[in-house]
Order: structure tokens, then C-alpha cells, then sequence
């Protein structure tokens, strides 16, 4: 919203710098978001009379024009569509300097040729002279003001606050609102303007004018005539002033009804009384499918849940957001009835949500206006149409209301204000803010308490708090004193349920992976693309943004694949990555609703950084099944076992999972080509997908030292040739339970196939550490047990020895 | 018998510092070391000799052969140690070449700047919670003291389910688990992702990440909380950083207020960054509204406390300067390598 520092003054003297006062006022949380300088005319323009208007031989919309400015004649070249002789304009020279409003490099009016025929000047519109929007055509000036007169003594120069109002405080609304806080934080006192109406001019019973059917969503409504308008141009004051806050000046009659509403916060309504069937104003819901033409020319479809104001037969205005296009002020319109009234806000909110309509009065009703000022903003408005327009007010208010609902009146604790701002205003200078505020106080006691008594305006404050936060506003939260942080110890280290996962990411990071942060919801089809997850899986809003973020991750591995293909297509071809993320199952049966998964993804070469041969070494399985031992490893995990799998996201053969105690803790292999189609992969891909939970919550190790060897080891080497299905894992078993004496350690050391090796044969090569706790041992100790363990495996497992 | 051998390794020692003296290379140097103490070198073969040396003579005689093969060890050293690198060229690395490195990953910013608010708040005394991203209405919105037509809760602004569940907007949701859960004191922070119906852009997602905080105790006033916020500030943007706090409006504190913080592109000079104001909007925060209290049986007469909220996004954006809210979910490896 616009606040005219020109026009706020009219209720509350201030002389002080306008950047200060902007700033008192965010600081008490009215925030200005900017401050415009209006009406700082550029030096060089004059007031200009046309005097002749010929079109322009080479173009349909140009005119010459001869212009008298005071000190010659000029001819100018001109687009606006109304530079007709006889005009009075503002009148750009030769030299005039526009600044650009977004800080360019400004305008400067020079003589030139336009179509072939010589301008020197420009006229100006309202927008070029940054005095409304209007750029319909030449700003047009009073008759009166002689050709040459410096065009900046007839505009006032404002200041312009654009402030961000939050949706408690509808009563800022309004520059008498606004007024009210600035004299809270400023002192002086406040004028309210003038709201006397003159007599009623002869007597008519209006009494069966205004019937309210829904009382509960119009607890008020008043309507009064006013006869004999003549409807014209608002005069410059009034134009000025809604022009300053954005407003478009239409006819005096509405003119006085948007200031009014600007004025004092209230929407008011003038409906030609031509219109209204019946002469009745009906307020009832409307009929279901009953449409109406609103005001802004369209038409909208109404259903029985929304609130019309009606006359016998039809609604001609959709109460409190816009009235209909077929019942208000014409040019010719003669009788007016002027409607203010309060409209229930959840009822207003609801319907302007479903007609998708909103407006300055929708925005204020469905705030919340003041409803002690309904009658008041009446009177203001009839006194100044019959000022402007003229006529007579030939009815007294037409009042229907319901009962009102009584002050709201709360009990103040000083002392608990006190404690919950750790500030220490006195109770006098609390007292003082609740009274600038327009607050009633009273029952001061023992000072201790005070009943603070709330007028209509100000709805939002309900109970201590809302008084303790009008002190903070007005005393300023800048007197908050510094105080030290203390810090201490609620909760044990061990309930922070997030360090846990911290660790858990930093262990990946180390293990050389980047981390990687996906979104939660993605399409069907590539949510679908993890073969691991079913349909009934997926977990789906009722109201998704667009089908691309239709359903919620069940796992990791599309995102991560997208992210894939998304760095392959960057040429980001060498690849490690991880992911710890939330994913969702609808399948209670088969995961919780929430869970966290990890991915894992490699590709590429393994140390793109290195070179000579390291430097085309590629990423394999084992480099993933590295990372993860390393983790399990400096995790302590105990029993956790690889087994190969068959799992449809992996290459056949190049897959495994992890067990960890027995429970399936993840699985990690080859991406299966149909996964990684289109990607343009240049080299394979591998992933892993672990459960969060089953890692963190695995049994560890306890660590206890263990004491160091006193004595040296020996090793001996043992090879053989095996068959290719013999796995590493049983020969390690088999070693270890052959019954071999001082046997401490077992580490391959090569595997090879080829072609002399035969087919179906691999050449396995170990390593075997043998120790003995208390004596070094003799190489004939050692080499009776190697002996007789190459004995047991050549028997044991078939093996052929080398 | 005794001078003789004297004689010969003096004459040899003179021609010992001689031929070191005179090698130009690491093999002349060996060759001379062969000449002299090699299997036919010439000390070696003054060895027989000591057979006949008389007993009460042989002392002396074996000081002389060692000081002799001492010297040729001397010599050779400093031979060696005289040509230095320029012999030495096998040894010589090209150390400009780049290192083989022990590859470390790196951590996304969003989480990075998780990890360090929950590292400045736990200092503080604050235990990070956690809780669902599905949630109700009534952790939400209704125990939160949100109007019941607040236009946070239209469907145009949050993702419902079927079941009339939601996806959490703000992560005050652990604020209410948590108070449901234990009595006061309650000191903690809640990071996590939230959602909200915003078409994605440069400065909008679907998801995004926040971190609220939540003190509840019998005399924890505005003034802590400011404290607390300024100690935020200064820990995760720098010393010099200062905090003003402006009166504002939610419906989950009174009093409320916006908390900005010293513009930390320009040091709050003003700059395009703060729109010239010299400050940034940084968080929302304020006293816990009593309804809130009540809604969770704890009794605001008792107890009292402070809530504040920032997002994850906006700090890690100024924090790096990043200018487009889509490279943290695009996950470009050279983006993600920079931090």
C-alpha cells in the first residue's frame, strides 16, 4: 500500500526528515519498502497552450502542433491523442533532463526531426511527469495558468511511502491509522477530519430501503441517498491525492468514495439509484449459478455460500469486493445511494478465494475494517459529495445493525510484560504508549495491573501479549539490551537424533564421494524406473504442481540417475557421488512411511586428476564395495557378509547385497543398462543403495585395546589353480576353519585367469600370517602347518597347488 | 717391520685425499673407494703384512690400517657430499608435477550450512530434533495458531493427501512434536525440508530447507533471543556482523518481529544485494504465543519462550554468493566440487 506524506499531515503535524520517519516506522513494523519523491519536476518545463493542431503529412497518429510557450511560438511534434488547440499542457524545452527511474543514463529533450518535419519540445503526459499512470494522452491544465509559468509551482512535491502491511493490522490500512502510530512514536497530537453532514432536505421514509437476510455475515449495514448529484471531474486536490497512493481518478463520486476508503479504512459503495429494481437493497447470499457482471467487466458465476447486496430482483454487487458493472455512478447518474457497512472477513476471504476476485475494499473487509467507523466514514463521504457533486442528502442513515460486540477489555501485568521482553519500561511509560495508541486504560492498581480496553480498530490485540509486543513496537526493540548467550545443558548429547546422520555424511565425504541433494517429488515413470519399486508404492499428492513433481520419491536411485545424466550431458563424465535422503513408501508392509535411504554412484575414471597410466584406470565394482567396506570398517560393523544377488537394477552377475547381522542393509552392482538408457554413458555405471536405519542402528564393535604382539610373525605363500566358481570367500572360510595352529591372518594376494591356465580355471594366490603369542616360532613349526594346510586344501577344496 | 707399514699408508693416505679430491662423478668416486679398500685395493693389500708384525707392535699397526680405512670413508663422503644434486640426477623430481591425491568428497552447500547451524546452536545449548516431512494439519497449522482460513493452509499453497495429511510448510512441526513429547525446558533446533506449492524459479522450489528454533523455560525473554540471534549471526557470517530486530507479525509468536541482519555483501553500506538499505532479511522469530503454549498443555502463566525460523537457502546463498536457487538441486559435479 501507498502512504502520501502530504496527506497523512493533514491529520498529524510533522516537520522532520522523511527518510527518519520511514524508518521510525519499520522499526515499530510498519515496513517501508521504498520512498518515492513524487512531483519533482525536471527544470525546464513550462506551462504551453496549443494553438493549432495540424495532422502530420507522413503519419496517421503524429500532429504538428504550434505551441505557445511563453516566449515564442514552437513547433512540436506530437502522438498524444488529445493536443488539441486550445489545450493548456506541461510543456518540455529544449534541454530538459528526464532521469531514467532505473538509474540509466537520462533523457534530454533536443531539437529533432520526427517523420521528416522538425520538433523542438516535448508535451508531457501524467506518467512522463512521474505523476500518475495515466500515458493516455497530454496531462491537460486549468485554463487559468499563463503560457511560460514554471510548471513545478503548480504540482506540490509528496513523498510516497510504499509499506508492507501484515494481515494483523488492517487499521494501517488507512492514512488515519497510519497517523495514529506515528504520533504514537512521535508525539503530537491527532486531527480527525471533518465528518458533520449537513440536514436532511425534505422527508422521505427510507425506511424499507435496506433489509439484511444474513446478519451474521453483515453484523452492519448502512445505506443513505443523496439526490440531485452532478457527476464530473474530481477537483485537482482530490486527484492529486488519490494519484499520489495509485489510485485512478474516475468522477467525483467515486473519487470521494476511494479517498474516503483510503482516509479512514473503510470501502464505501454508490450505487445509482436508477438501477436498483424496487429502489431495495437486499443483503442475502446468493442464489446457486445466479451470475453477475462485475465492475471489471467480467462476469462470475456466484454459488450460495457468497454474500450479495441485491435489489428486488437481482445482485448488482458482490458485497465487499466489487460492485456489478450495471448499477454504479454513470456520467448521467442523478440519485446515489452510498453504502458503508460491515462484512463478516472469513465470508469476504472465502468468496474472493473462489471467484479468484480481489480489490482494495475485498482486501480490507477481508482484514477486517474498523466497525466503529462505519458511520463515521459515511458522513465523511456525504459531507464531501455534497461539496463536490453537489445535491441533497433526502434520508437519514439507514442503519441496520446488528447488536455490537463489546470492547475487548484485558487485564495488564506490568511485571510479565516486563519479563517477557527483558526490558524494563516503567509502568508510567506503558501506561503513556497504550493511551497514544488510542488504547483506553483504566483500574490502575497497586501498581501492579491495569485493564486496558481495546477500541474497534485494533481487533488484533486479544490478550498480554498482544500489549506486551505494543510495548516493544513503540518502546523500540533497539532498547533491547545485550546479554550474554547461557548455555545450558537440557537434553544429553545422545537424544540430538541429527548428529548421527552428520557422522554418517562425513564418512561418505571422506571416502570420497560429493554429496548430492535431490528433490522429493518427481514424475511416475522415472519414479517407476527403479525396478525395486512397485505402484502401489508411490505416494502421491492430491494436488501435485505439474505432472514433473507428481509423486514422492520411493528411493534414491531416479533422482541420482537424472543427476547423472544431467552431469554426462555437461561432459562431467567421471563421476562419484552420494545422496542421504528422505524417500517414501505407501506400502506400510514392505517399509515405514518415511525412511532414509543412501546412494551411491560411481563412473568414469577412478582419478581423472592423475596421469601417465592412473590415469585412464576406470571405476569398478570393487572400487564400491571399497568405499562401503571402508565405512563399515570404521564403523566397527560387525557380521556384515556381501552376498551375490539378482536384482533387477543391476547387471546379472555384478550385484550383491550387504547383510549386516543377517538383515538386508542394501545391495550395490553394475547399473543395468535399461536403467541407464539414453544417458550416453561412456563408461559403466555402479550404484549402491543402503537403508539408513539398518547402518546406523547395526551392532559394533566395542572398541577395547587390544595388548600388541610381543613376538615377530612369519607368513608363507600358498597358489593353486581353482575353478572359476570357487569363491573367495569359501577359500578364506576354508582356511580358517582347517584347523591350522598359529594361523593369525589370511590375505589374497593375486587372482588371474587366462588362457594357460586352461578353461574354467583361475589362479588364486595367498597369503598366510602365522604367530605364535609367547615364543618366536621356528620355520620348521611354520612350515609343518603350511604343509599341512596345502594338504587339507588340495583335498578339501579340489584345488590344483602350484 | 712396524715402519714399513707405517711408510706405505702414509703415502697411500696422501694419494687417498688425492684421487677423492679429484673424482668429478658419483662412479669415479667408486672407482677410487675400489682402488684403495676394494678386494685387490691397495690398503687391502698391505693386510698380510700384520702376520708379521711383532706382537708387542700389532696395536699400533692395526690403528694405522683403520685410520687408513677411515679416511677413505671420510674422503669419500665428502667427495660425495662436494657433487652433491648434480651427481645425484637419478634421485631428481619434477615436484611442480601434481600430487597424487587421497581423494576427499566434498559436502552439498545446503547440508553444509545444516551441519553448521546445528554446530553454532548445540554451542548454545540447543539439541537438534527431528521429525516427519508428512504431516497434520494440526502439527501444522492448528497448534500453531494459525487462523483456520490462513492462506497458508489453500491447497494453492500446500500439497495435501487424500487423507487430509499435508507435506509440512515449516519445520515448527518438531517445535510441537517436541513440546508433546517432553515438558519444559525445551532448548532445540530443527532443520529439515519443507514444501510449499511454488512453481520452481530462481528463488523459489518446491522444497526447500529450513532450521527453526525453540526455548522454552520459566524466564527466557526477548532479550535472550535476541542475543541468542546476534551470536548466530556472528559465528556464521563474521564478527563484524550486527542485527537489528523489527517489530512484525506471525501467528505462531507475539510479540513478533522480522530479524535482519547487517548486509554482509556490502558490510551495510548498501548495495544491490540489501536494495541500498545496508540490511537483509534474514528470519522471522518471537515470543511463543500463549495459544501455541496452551495448545501443547504447557501453561504460558508457567512457562515462557522464544521460536525463530530462517531458511537454509537464503543463508547458503549469501553465505557463497550464489545467485540461482536451481544449481542446488541440478547437482553439477563442478558446482558441487567447489565446496
Amino acid at each position: 500500500m501507498k502512504i502520501s506524506l502530504n496527506w497523512l499531515k493533514e491529520y498529524i503535524s510533522f516537520e522532520g526528515d522523511p527518510k527518519a520517519l520511514a524508518d521510525s516506522l519499520t522499526m515499530a513494523g510498519l515496513e517501508v519498502e521504498e520512498i518515492t519523491e513524487r512531483g519533482k519536476i525536471p527544470a525546464g518545463i513550462v506551462v504551453g497552450k496549443i494553438l493549432e493542431r495540424t495532422p502530420h503529412p507522413n503519419s496517421d497518429h503524429l500532429s504538428i502542433c504550434k505551441v505557445d510557450s511563453g516566449k515564442g511560438v514552437l513547433q512540436i511534434v506530437c502522438g498524444a491523442p488529445n493536443c488539441d488547440a486550445g489545450k493548456t499542457v506541461p510543456l518540455a524545452l529544449e534541454g530538459t533532463s528526464f532521469p531514467d527511474p532505473e538509474g540509466g543514463k537520462p533523457f534530454v529533450i533536443k531539437p529533432c526531426k520526427l517523420r521528416g518535419v522538425e520538433s523542438f519540445g516535448m508535451m508531457c503526459s501524467e506518467r512522463e511527469l512521474g505523476l500518475s499512470e495515466d500515458h493516455g494522452g497530454l496531462m491537460i491544465l486549468p485554463d487559468e495558468l499563463p503560457a511560460g509559468m514554471d510548471f513545478s509551482q503548480y504540482v506540490t512535491p509528496d513523498t510516497v511511502y510504499t509499506v508492507e502491511i501484515t494481515p494483523n493490522r488492517p487499521d494501517w490500512l488507512s492514512h488515519w491509522g497510519v497517523a495514529r502510530d506515528v504520533g504514537a512514536l512521535l508525539g503530537g497530537k491527532r486531527r480527525f477530519p471533518d465528518t458533520s453532514v449537513p440536514a436532511v432536505e425534505g422527508w422521505e421514509s427510507w425506511n424499507d430501503l435496506v433489509e439484511v437476510r444474513e446478519r451474521e455475515l453483515c453484523p452492519h449495514y448502512t445505506a443513505r441517498v443523496i439526490r440531485g448529484v452532478k457527476v464530473g471531474e474530481s477537483p485537482a486536490w482530490l486527484k492529486e491525492r488519490l494519484n499520489a497512493v495509485g489510485i485512478r481518478p474516475i468522477n467525483n463520486i467515486v473519487d470521494v468514495t476511494n479517498f474516503v476508503m483510503m482516509e479512514l479504512g473503510e470501502p464505501l459503495h454508490a450505487f445509482d439509484s436508477r438501477f436498483l429494481e424496487g429502489k431495495k437493497i437486499v443483503v442475502r447470499k446468493a442464489a446457486e449459478g445466479e451470475k453477475i457482471v462485475a465492475l471489471d467487466g467480467k462476469e462470475y458465476t456466484l454459488d450460495d455460500s457468497m454474500l450479495v447486496i441485491a435489489d428486488k430482483v437481482k445482485p448488482v454487487a458482490i458485497a465487499g469486493i466489487m460492485g456489478g458493472e450495471y448499477s454504479g455512478v454513470m456520467p448521467d447518474t442523478q440519485e446515489v445511494i452510498l453504502e458503508s457497512a460491515y462484512f463478516l472477513p472469513s465470508s469476504i476471504r472465502a468468496t474472493s478465494r473462489k471467484l479468484g476476485l480481489s480489490s482494495d475494499s475485498s482486501y480490507r473487509f477481508e482484514r477486517g475494517v474498523d466497525p466503529e467507523m462505519i458511520e463515521n466514514a459515511s458522513n465523511r463521504a456525504a459531507g464531501l459529495i455534497l461539496k463536490l457533486a453537489g445535491g441533497s442528502l433526502v434520508s437519514e442513515l439507514v442503519n441496520v445493525r446488528s447488536r455490537p460486540e463489546e470492547r475487548k477489555r484485558i487485564l495488564c501485568r506490568f511485571d510479565k510484560i516486563r519479563s517477557l521482553l527483558g526490558m524494563n519500561p516503567s509502568n508510567e511509560e506503558m501506561i503513556d504508549i497504550f493511551r497514544k495508541l488510542g488504547l483506553l486504560v483504566s483500574d490502575i492498581t497497586n501498581d501492579a495491573t491495569c485493564l486496558v480496553t481495546v477500541p474497534g480498530f485494533r481487533a488484533d490485540i486479544k490478550e498480554g501479549a498482544d500489549l506486551a509486543e505494543e510495548i516493544a513496537r513503540i518502546y523500540g526493540l533497539d532498547k533491547l539490551p545485550d546479554i550474554p548467550v547461557h548455555a545450558t545443558r537440557i537434553l544429553p548429547y545422545s537424544a540430538d537424533s541429527y548428529a548421527k546422520m552428520e557422522k554418517l555424511r562425513q564418512e561418505f565425504i571422506a571416502a570420497g564421494l560429493c554429496e548430492c541433494v535431490n528433490g522429493s517429488f518427481i514424475d511416475e515413470k522415472s519414479a517407476l524406473g527403479d525396478p525395486s519399486v512397485a505402484p502401489e508404492d508411490l505416494l502421491k499428492v492430491n494436488n501435485p504442481i505439474s505432472p514433473d513433481f507428481a509423486v514422492l520419491r520411493a528411493s534414491l536411485l531416479p533422482g541420482m540417475l537424472a543427476t547423472v545424466k544431467r552431469n554426462i550431458f555437461q561432459k562431467n563424465t567421471d563421476l562419484a557421488l552420494f545422496e542421504i535422503g528422505h524417500v517414501f513408501c505407501a506400502n506400510k508392509a514392505k517399509f515405514p512411511e518415511e525412511r532414509d535411504e543412501i546412494a551411491v554412484l560411481l563412473t568414469g575414471t577412478r582419478h581423472p586428476e592423475r596421469y601417465c597410466a592412473e590415469r585412464t584406470e576406470q571405476f569398478d565394482f570393487f572400487d564400491l564395495k571399497g568405499a562401503v567396506e571402508s565405512i563399515l570398517e570404521s564403523r566397527k560393523i560387525k557380521n556384515a557378509v556381501f552376498e551375490a544377488c539378482t536384482d533387477a537394477r543391476f547387471v546379472k552377475g555384478c550385484a550383491a547385497k550387504l547383510l549386516i547381522g543377517g538383515k538386508e542393509a542394501g545391495v550395490l552392482g553394475k547399473v543395468n543398462e535399461k536403467l541407464t538408457k539414453g544417458m550416453r554413458l561412456a563408461s559403466p555405471l555402479f550404484a549402491a543403495v543402503f537403508q539408513a536405519d539398518v547402518l546406523l542402528e547395526a551392532e559394533t564393535e566395542k572398541i577395547l585395546y587390544k595388548e600388541l604382539p610381543s613376538f615377530p610373525s612369519t607368513s608363507r605363500d600358498v597358489a593353486f589353480l581353482a575353478p572359476l566358481s570357487l569363491e573367495h570367500a569359501a577359500v578364506t572360510d576354508f582356511i580358517r576353519k582347517a584347523g591350522v595352529k598359529y594361523l593369525t591372518d589370511v590375505k589374497i594376494f593375486d587372482i588371474f585367469q587366462g588362457e594357460q591356465l586352461g578353461e574354467g580355471k583361475k589362479s588364486m594366490a595367498y597369503t598366510l600370517t602365522f604367530r605364535c603369542e609367547d615364543r618366536t616360532l621356528t620355520d620348521e613349526e611354520v612350515n609343518k602347518e603350511h604343509e599341512k594346510l596345502r594338504a587339507k586344501l588340495a583335498e578339501g577344496l579340489g584345488v590344483e597347488l602350484r | 717391520m712396524l715402519n714399513e707399514l707405517l711408510e706405505k699408508l702414509n703415502k697411500i693416505s696422501a694419494a687417498v685425499e688425492k684421487e677423492f679430491a679429484a673424482a668429478s662423478s658419483a662412479a669415479e668416486i667408486e672407482n677410487a673407494k675400489v682402488k684403495f679398500t676394494g678386494r685387490n685395493g691397495s690398503i687391502t693389500a698391505l693386510a698380510p703384512m700384520m702376520g708379521k708384525i711383532p706382537k708387542e707392535d700389532k696395536p699400533a699397526a692395526g690403528k694405522a690400517f683403520n685410520e687408513a680405512k677411515a679416511l677413505v670413508a671420510k674422503c669419500m663422503e665428502e667427495a660425495k657430499e662436494r657433487l652433491g644434486e648434480s651427481a645425484s640426477s637419478a634421485e631428481s623430481v619434477d615436484v611442480t608435477l601434481p600430487g597424487r591425491k587421497w581423494p576427499m568428497g566434498t559436502q552439498h552447500p545446503v547440508t553444509k550450512t545444516i551441519d553448521e547451524c546445528c554446530a553454532i546452536f548445540r554451542r548454545m545449548g540447543f539439541t537438534v530434533a527431528a521429525g516427519p516431512e508428512i504431516e497434520t494439519v494440526a502439527n501444522c497449522f492448528d497448534k500453531l495458531n494459525a487462523p483456520i482460513d490462513h492462506p497458508s493452509r489453500d491447497p494453492k499453497d500446500t500439497f495435501y493427501f487424500d487423507d487430509g495429511r499435508l507435506m509440512r510448510t515449516q519445520t515448527s512441526t518438531v517445535q510441537i512434536r517436541t513440546m508433546l513429547a517432553q515438558k519444559p525446558p525445551i532448548r532445540i533446533v530443527s532443520p529439515g525440508r519443507c514444501f510449499r506449492r511454488d512453481t520452481p524459479d530462481a528463488t523459489h522450489g518446491v522444497h526447500f530447507h529450513q532450521i527453526e528454533g525453540l526455548y522454552v523455560d520459566r524466564h527466557v525473554t526477548l532479550a535472550d533471543l535476541k542475543s541468542t540471534l546476534k551470536a548466530f549471526a556472528n559465528e556464521f557470517f563474521g564478527e563484524g556482523v550486527t542485527i537489528r530486530m523489527r517489530p512484525h507479525f506471525f501467528p505462531f509468536t507475539e510479540p513478533s518481529a522480522e530479524c535482519d541482519f547487517s548486509c554482509v555483501m556490502c558490510g551495510g553500506k548498501g548495495c544491490r544485494v540489501c536494495k541500498n538499505s545496508g540490511w537483509l532479511e534474514i528470519l522471522g522469530c518471537g515470543m511463543v504465543n500463549p495459544n501455541v503454549l496452551r495448545n501443547v498443555d504447557i501453561d504460558p502463566e508457567e512457562w515462557q519462550g522464544f521460536a525463530f525460523g530462517m531458511g537454509i537457502e537464503r543463508l547458503t546463498m549469501l553465505k557463497y554468493r550464489i545467485g540461482d536457487l536451481r544449481l542446488f538441486s541440478e547437482n553439477d559435479f563442478r558446482f558441487l566440487k567447489q565446496f
